[in-house]
């Protein structure tokens, strides 16, 4: 993919002979909000950690706003802003001095900027005052502000709410989609919380110890929309009678069934009905990221050579 | 760039306390040790062996000599302690806490991060001999009246000089010894480059100076006195000495300032094949 910031290939990771990523592909288009999920040990931090050349990979290649990472890691970074979760600064340092210290390592940034993006995060009054005094959203805004220092195309966000209250959780959220409407960032964040996956996110991949075992668009995901739960007084014999129509593939769980390709509600319903079945209810499933989620999980990773 | 990094690693460094924990130690300890040379018979016990060397004492009962008879114990005692603590904070602390992470996310590469924290260290142990020597001199000077300087370690050095010598000598021995102090930050450095808590490199460090000084101390191992660090760090005292042994100062300074980079190389090395996680 031309136009992908991020560009991962055939990417492996192993730690004292344990893989933490295996063969991981993963491109993530400019523009997009994308979220990695995936359980503790997944490797989304591990994946994060290559990403921003903190972690060398074993094998494959890495490429960040068009640079490889491995052997340009001061291009491919240039541009990126990235915050972690909890994020740590120097506690006794002003919030001033820490963005000083850290936009350093960036290369020139005046003071108008650290001023302008110290406004952008809503910390101008405390910014003069030491860390340690700040609260947990404000040292989150505070992360939020070096990430934006040196202009970012592409930010970075590994588990960003972790820590948060519920206050700070939808703040946080309102600040991401923010970024990305007003600054037009391209953003991938990294998380456990699929409820905020799948509120902020336009594509996601799920990672499941090291592999990945899905890419594509959470709107994809949502319009799955192949279940249909059904209330009948007899649940088996109105399946048999479906299926016989051609009306669905499958049944399952004595209340879901999965509509044939091009039919729909109302001709089951209407079918039932002409057969004298008494229909008490029918209910198209949306699928939620979350059903999606751990139906995917339930299913093992493919073992390497099989 | 580097000026405003450097900058930055100095902010970072004397802006939290215990970095200050080796001043104020120091502090303490001269306090202690003038009160103890001149309230106790440590004082008549020095003024009977200058005679015995055919010194007048009350000529080189003075604030110079005092500051030197102060120095050498917390040179050897101290100064590594407090050296190490700091220069085994400098990656390992800021790894233990996450700083780093948050670091390295920025493009700057890792030896040029390196190298600006080693010079932070470098000025730190220029400050801290500095300081070392001017309050050492200062306090000497409260109690004791300014005149010759007279030395002796048995073994090491043995000179006495007017004040005026003294007083240069007593300046440019502290060249060596920021030298000392910065061979001694450089090697909790290195250690704190590899993947071990800040505790560790320090206690790594300290136990490598310490087991110098062991082997050093054992006769069998007297020929090979060269190999120990610490025997060079002693050529702070032969810059005291009358004439200055040069050749023996030169050669001590050249191995102290290769162990330096030395130390630099190793601890790079180490942290550029690291990975940097949570």
């Amino acid at each position: 993919m031309t136009d992908a910031l991020i560009h991962l290939t055939d990417l492996r990771k192993v730690f004292g002979g344990r893989p933490a990523v295996e063969s991981l592909d993963l491109d993530v288009p400019r523009g997009e909000i994308f979220g990695l999920l995936g359980h503790n040990g997944a490797g989304k931090s591990t994946t994060i950690g290559m990403m921003l050349g903190q972690v060398w990979p074993t094998s494959g290649s890495i490429r960040v706003c068009g640079h490889d990472v491995t052997s340009n890691r001061q291009k491919a970074l240039e541009k990126v802003g990235a915050i972690f979760e909890s994020p740590v600064f120097y506690d006794y340092l002003s919030g001033w001095r820490n963005l000083d210290i850290l936009s350093a390592y960036s290369g020139a940034t005046t003071k108008a900027r650290i001023a302008e993006v110290v406004e952008w995060v809503g910390l101008t009054g405390r910014i003069d005052s030491k860390v340690r005094t700040y609260s947990h959203g404000m040292r989150a805004r505070l992360a939020l502000a070096q990430a934006l220092l040196p202009k970012p195309e592409l930010l970075i966000l590994d588990e960003p709410s972790d820590g948060l209250d519920p206050e700070g959780i939808h703040e946080m959220r309102e600040t991401i989609l923010r970024l990305h409407r007003e600054l037009g960032l391209t953003i991938m964040l990294s998380s456990h919380l699929l409820n905020e996956v799948e509120q902020l996110c336009t594509r996601i991949a799920i990672m499941q110890k090291g592999h990945k075992v899905f890419e594509g668009r959470v709107s994809e995901v949502k319009a799955a929309r192949g279940r249909v739960m059904l209330k009948t007084a007899d649940f088996d014999a109105a399946t048999a009678l479906l299926q016989i129509n051609g009306l669905i593939t499958a049944a399952s769980e004595g209340r879901f069934i999965v509509l044939a390709p091009g039919r729909s509600t109302a001709e089951v319903i209407r079918l039932l009905v002409a057969s004298d079945v008494a229909v008490e209810g029918v209910w198209q499933h949306e699928q939620t990221l979350e059903d999606f989620y751990l139906n995917l999980l339930k299913t093992p990773p493919p073992v390497p050579g099989k | 760039m580097f000026v405003r990094q450097l900058r930055n690693e100095l902010w970072k460094l004397f802006g939290k306390k215990r970095t200050y924990i080796g001043f104020g130690a120091f502090l303490l300890a001269q306090v202690a040790m003038l009160m103890a040379f001149k309230f106790t018979r440590w004082q008549s016990d020095f003024e009977r062996m200058l005679g015995g060397n055919g010194y007048v004492p009350t000529e080189f009962i003075s604030a110079l000599t005092v500051a030197v008879v102060m120095l050498i114990p917390q040179i050897i005692l101290l100064m590594p302690l407090y050296a190490t603590l700091v220069g085994g904070d400098f990656v390992a602390k800021e790894s233990e806490d996450g700083t780093l992470r948050m670091i390295l996310c920025r493009p700057i590469s890792r030896v040029r991060l390196l190298w600006v924290k080693w010079i932070a260290g470098i000025i730190f142990a220029g400050v801290l001999v500095a300081a070392l020597g001017g309050t050492a001199l200062g306090f000497a000077r409260i109690a004791f009246p300014w005149g010759g300087l007279f030395v002796m370690v048995p073994g090491q050095a043995f000179s006495a000089m007017p004040a005026g010598e003294g007083l240069q000598r007593f300046l440019f021995s502290h060249l060596f010894l920021a030298v000392n102090a910065s061979t001694m930050v450089s090697i909790a450095f290195m250690f704190s480059c590899f993947n071990m808590k800040p505790a560790a490199a320090t206690i790594v460090a300290l136990s490598y100076m310490f087991i110098n000084v062991v082997m050093e101390s054992i006769p069998f191992f007297e020929r090979y006195n060269d190999f120990f660090i610490t025997h060079h760090f002693r050529c702070w005292l032969l810059v005291l000495e009358n004439p200055v042994p040069w050749s023996r100062v030169f050669q001590s300074e050249v191995i102290l300032v290769a162990t330096n980079i030395t130390a630099f190389i190793i601890g790079a090395m180490a942290f550029q094949v690291r990975d940097i996680k949570s």
